[in-house]
């Protein structure tokens, strides 16, 4: 939204006295933020307005060497445009001025002296696009020589107020404030902001002549009151010269159409209220009957309505319709019909000025995609109070006596009277204002307060539709007296502890873990994947929740898994050049089967994922470190009955939590990564839940030394690893007081036996083993393997 | 002199300490203390003359190159961590020290939770602000962290009407049905608060969220307000930090860093929470703009690229 400071300092004086930074910086915090700010008055400098005193076509171009008057000793300029022409009044960008319409950007255009078809050229005569007030390009701007002002030479931004800062409001803070929407509402603000009571502006009064027009509103919730008039007008096409009103809306960013609609846009910019112009003797004639009823109903499903843009609506039950004697000829706050709409011919005028409920004009914006300045305001919630007046000035702007005035106010709304008491505010702004500071604060805004001792009873005004509880006033107290002007203070905490988080602490272990210890990239992958990715590895897309408005089709399936994620981003990596990685990712995982929690809403899991580039072992040995470093040194691998899809289940076992193994083949095949692939995935929650479980195994050392031995066993094949290391840890601590057990090497020369050697340390923790002794153990061992196990030592 | 004549030298000057017995008791201290200055004048130059001789073996080498010449380049294998997660913990880091508990949010959420207990009217347009995704069932994926205040109020309300306070820090994953570009994600990280009290307010409110930014940043900070709106505080506004020496301020630029405001009574209602005995505040904020500032990163997709090239600098 765009908001000119002149016109705010027009209707506060006080904000004429303040810097115009200082300005800026208080409406940015006490109202709303301020995006940006533009200096009309640096943007329009050297633009003076000018007479045309000759005028000559260079032949076979379209250009035409002007003699200008710039009011003092003449100047050449050299003009393309069509209109250009003997006594005209121009509007002249003099050598070095910026054109406008470059003005701000990254590539200013600064206006020079040159040749043009060899006649000299001394900067330009303007067209409205180049001025930046409108998006005409057909000619030159041409001005009214009867306006107050305009002679050769006077500057072009003093006649037409241009000397002005523009600001650019980010009016997404103000959705609950209707009546900022309207530079008397914004005005309000300020005044109120530099502590001076608003001075209301008055409006015009229309007597109400109810026997030509009748008005039925079906519900009130759909329209809380509809005022109209019915006048005598013909349209007039729009001004051949460059008028005030279509600087006024180009300042507001809008465009001048036409009389009539520049007068409704005006109004609308100035006190918020949208209007709508019907043409009276199409409207009469669609409804068919002699004496017009406007009917505003909701629509009948199916229903349908060109609009004035041509575009043909199917309108639901939501959507709120104007209606002639039940024919439908708009669509309520959003846009006028094609059967009513004014054009050369009209001769009288409906002029409509109403309010409508914003959640059915905010669900027919989004359904039929009309999003106009007029359906911008309506979807705030304008005040009911703000009709008539806006209709009689637009009543009166438009200098026509009206045939006809009706007022329909169904529901005139009760604005509520709020109690709170001094103590109130300042107990939770943190403040010690006092009680006229209050009053004053609140009234400079136009809220009526009775004061009772410490209490008041506040009521606010019609056009503040945002009002309801006291913290409502407390705010506008605090706000208008600047939030910055609080006194900073600390909570007032007892000491105590804060919680700790044990899934979030864990987490954080993990991450130590992986990534400062096993060297692990942490990734951070989207929670929605494709169907398509699912499909490919194997899950159901129909366990997935859906979204149903996501951004693409690679976006649409909540992620039941990290794997596929984490496999898609290993391929991008290999692909990427990179060899030696392994990424791993700790985020939330469902899918519909995992069921509703008490909340109702989906159960959700904590998962870890880790990706290796590697076999079975890589991703075990992963695990295991990981396992170990979190204290949890036994836990069991089985054969994979269940287990995801994506996983070679001949190279993959399951624990009690989670899945360890290769990607098969075909997976990685069509993610197009050429090596093997291992993982693991875990559900952290149900870790953590085992973690404490498990006491760290008691640690002992001798003060003697130890010795290492190493024995290597023939065995069948089928043998069980785990349980060979198990056995000769049994029968070593059976022996000895402090012991460890470690693999050496896994051999196979042929597939009838396999050699697993070991290492074996071993001390005693009251004295220094014996070669005798040493021997002893060694044999006691090797023989307990030997009978078990059948197996040779080698 | 090379190392064997040194050598000589000490030998003969230890002789020479036998004749100190042989001198009258008043000479003997200066005499031995000469010898002594000699020794040690020897034994430096001893030292020195068998590092030089030690060293004349040892090739110089070139200490800016990776390895020596001929040897292969050491590796050394380094892990990364996600610099959002780093970012965020040392976030709720500075929380827990303030005594805050952390709860995180969830990444599937309901409508109840994400607008009705946050007092937004249903069919309100600020709702249309959050542009929300929707699962067929018409679950969401939460447009910001405040869907976990509900939660937050109901878990530690026993401890407020034990006498004690409602202190909470919630991190957590949000998603924006917003088009991807250098500045917009779908997906991205905040961090909310809520803090109730019998005696909170909008001063401590900022107070609090002032040294939450001078710790985070390491100096001391101005800060500024800009009004907001948002339907589940009252008053509501935006705070804005005074750009930190860190990240190049010059004590003239701001930065909008989060939304907050006292919590409406009718979320503390929803909630069973007392709004006329009991105050809150509640703000919440995004991650990933912390660590963009602080990496100097200019483009948000990053994050979620899983990126080796972009991982390995963290």
């Amino acid at each position: 939204m765009k908001i000119s400071l002149n016109e705010i300092k027009k209707l506060v004086p006080k904000a004429a006295e303040v810097e115009t930074d200082e300005l800026v910086k208080l409406i940015g915090s006490r109202l709303v933020e301020v995006e940006g700010t533009s200096d009309w008055s640096a943007k329009y400098n050297n633009i003076y307005i000018v007479k045309v005193v000759a005028c000559e076509k260079v032949p076979n171009t379209h250009l035409s060497v002007c003699q200008i008057d710039d009011g003092k000793d003449g100047v050449q300029v050299v003009c393309g445009a069509p209109n250009v022409r003997e006594g005209m009044f121009a509007v002249w960008i003099a050598p070095g001025a910026i054109v406008p319409q470059t003005f701000g950007t990254d590539d200013e255009f600064e206006i020079s002296s040159r040749k043009l078809q060899g006649h000299e050229s001394n900067g330009m005569l303007a067209g409205l696009d180049e001025l930046d007030l409108g998006d005409d390009h057909s000619g030159i701007v041409e001005i009214d020589p009867e306006m107050p002002g305009v002679k050769s030479g006077a500057s072009f931004a003093e006649v037409f107020e241009l000397n002005d800062v523009i600001l650019d409001i980010e009016n997404k803070s103000l959705t609950h404030r209707p009546d900022t929407f309207g530079l008397i509402g914004f005005a309000r603000e300020v005044s109120g902001i530099l502590g001076e009571k608003f001075n209301e502006p008055k409006f015009s009064e229309l007597a109400l002549d109810e026997e030509n027009i009748d008005i039925k509103i079906s519900d009130p919730e759909i329209c809380a009151r509809y005022s109209c008039a019915v006048l005598d007008f013909a349209d007039e096409p729009r001004s051949e010269y460059l008028t005030k009103d279509a600087v006024f809306l180009a300042k507001a960013g809008m465009k001048s159409i036409s009389p009539i609609v520049d007068v409704t846009n005006i109004l609308m910019l100035i006190t918020g209220q949208p209007l709508h112009a019907f043409d009276y003797d199409k409207f009469v004639k669609v409804g068919g009957a002699d004496n017009p009823e406007v009917i505003v109903r909701t629509a009948r499903d199916g229903e349908k309505l060109t609009l004035l843009d041509g575009k043909e609506i199917i309108c639901d039950e939501n959507d709120i319709l104007i209606t002639s004697n039940d024919v439908p000829v708009a669509l309520a706050g959003a846009m006028g019909g094609e059967n009513t709409a004014i054009d050369a011919q009209t001769k009288r005028i409906i002029l409509e000025s109403a309010t409508f409920s914003l959640y059915h004009l905010r669900k027919t914006q989004m359904k039929h995609g009309i999003f106009s300045e007029a359906i911008t305001r309506f979807t705030k919630g304008q005040p009911a109070g703000m009709t008539m007046p806006t209709l009689a000035e637009a009543v009166k702007a438009l200098g026509s006596e009206p045939l006809a005035v009706v007022d329909c106010f169904p529901a005139k709304p009760e604005q509520p009277v709020i109690s709170l008491s001094l103590s109130d505010i300042n107990s939770l702004l943190g403040t010690s204002y006092d009680a006229d500071t209050v009053v004053s604060t609140l009234e400079n805004v136009g809220f009526n307060v009775e004061v009772d001792g410490t209490n008041f009873h506040v009521k606010s005004p019609f056009w503040r539709t945002d009002i309801h509880i006291k913290e409502d006033i407390i705010e506008e107290v605090g706000r208008l007296l600047g939030y910055d002007n609080i006194p900073l203070d600390f909570a007032k905490r007892p000491f105590i502890g804060a919680k700790e988080d044990p899934l979030f602490t864990l987490k954080n272990r993990v991450r130590d873990i992986l990534s400062d210890r096993l060297a692990a990239n942490e990734v951070l992958t989207y929670s929605f994947v494709s169907e398509k990715l699912q499909k490919t590895v194997g899950e159901d897309p129909e366990d997935s929740y859906k979204i149903v408005n996501s951004i693409s089709p690679k976006l649409q399936c909540f992620r039941q898994s990290i794997a596929p994620s984490l496999l898609e981003k290993t391929a991008m990596n290999l692909k990427a050049g990179f060899k030696d990685f392994s990424l791993y990712e700790i985020n939330q995982t469902t899918k519909k089967s995992l069921g509703l929690n008490s909340e109702n809403v989906p159960e959700m899991e904590t998962h870890l994922c880790f990706v290796a580039l590697g076999d079975f072992y890589t991703a075990k040995a992963a695990l295991v470190a990981l396992f170990q470093n979190l204290g949890l040194r036994e836990f069991a691998l089985s054969e994979p009955e269940k287990i995801p899809d994506y996983y070679e289940k001949k190279h993959s076992a399951t624990f009690k939590f989670g899945f360890v193994g290769e990607i098969k083949n075909k997976v990685l095949k069509s993610l197009k990564i050429d090596q093997k692939v291992a993982v693991f995935e875990l559900n952290l929650e149900q870790l953590l839940e085992i973690l404490p479980k498990t006491s760290q195994k008691s640690l002992k050392f001798s003060r003697f030394p130890s010795v290492s031995r190493d024995i290597t066993l023939k065995l069948k094949p089928e043998i069980a690893f785990e349980d060979i290391q198990k056995a000769l840890e049994a029968a070593l601590a059976k022996n000895c007081g402090i012991t460890k057990v470690e693999p050496v090497s896994l051999y196979q020369k042929d597939k009838k036996t396999k050699n697993l050697s070991f290492t074996l340390t071993f001390a005693s923790e009251d004295h220094t083993l014996s070669a005798d002794e040493i021997s002893a153990i060694m044999k006691k061992v090797e023989k307990s393997v030997k009978s078990d196990f059948a197996a040779e030592i080698v | 002199m090379t190392i064997e004549e040194i050598k000589k030298k000490l030998k003969a000057l230890n002789g020479e300490y036998a004749k100190i017995k042989d001198l009258p008791k008043d000479e003997r201290k200066d005499f031995g203390a000469k010898l002594n200055e000699e020794r040690e004048k020897l034994e430096r130059e001893l030292k020195a003359a068998e590092e030089t001789a030690e060293s004349e073996n040892i090739e110089p080498i070139d200490i800016t190159a990776p390895a020596a010449l001929n040897e292969e380049i050491p590796r050394i294998k380094q892990g990364s961590k996600h610099p959002l997660m780093t970012e965020l913990n040392r976030v709720l880091d500075i929380y827990s020290h303030m005594g805050f508990n952390i709860i995180e949010a969830r990444q599937l959420d309901d409508e109840f939770h994400m607008f009705e207990s946050l007092n937004f009217p249903e069919g309100h347009p600020a709702r249309d602000g959050y542009d929300t995704f929707r699962t067929e069932e018409g679950f969401i994926p939460p447009a910001h962290t405040s869907t976990m205040q509900y939660r937050a109020l109901t878990k530690f309300k026993p401890d407020l009407e034990a006498g004690g306070q409602i202190a909470v820090v919630i991190p957590g994953r949000v998603f924006r049905n917003e088009d991807v570009d250098a500045t917009h994600e779908h997906t991205f990280y905040q961090c909310e608060g809520v803090f109730v009290s019998e005696d909170a307010t909008f001063g401590q409110m900022l107070g609090v969220l002032k040294n939450l930014f001078e710790n985070y940043y390491g100096q001391d900070l101005k800060i500024k307000t800009q009004p907001g709106y948002f339907p589940f505080t009252e008053p509501s506004c935006e705070l804005l930090i005074e750009k930190p020496k860190s990240l190049g301020g010059k004590g003239d630029g701001w930065l909008e860093m989060l939304g907050c405001g006292m919590i409406h009574p009718n979320v503390l209602k929803t909630a069973g929470i007392d709004p006329e005995k009991y105050k809150g505040f509640a703000w919440g904020g995004g991650i990933d703009r912390l660590a963009m500032l602080k990496y100097g990163l200019n483009d948000v997709r990053y994050f979620e690229s899983g990126k080796l090239e972009f991982l390995e600098e963290f």
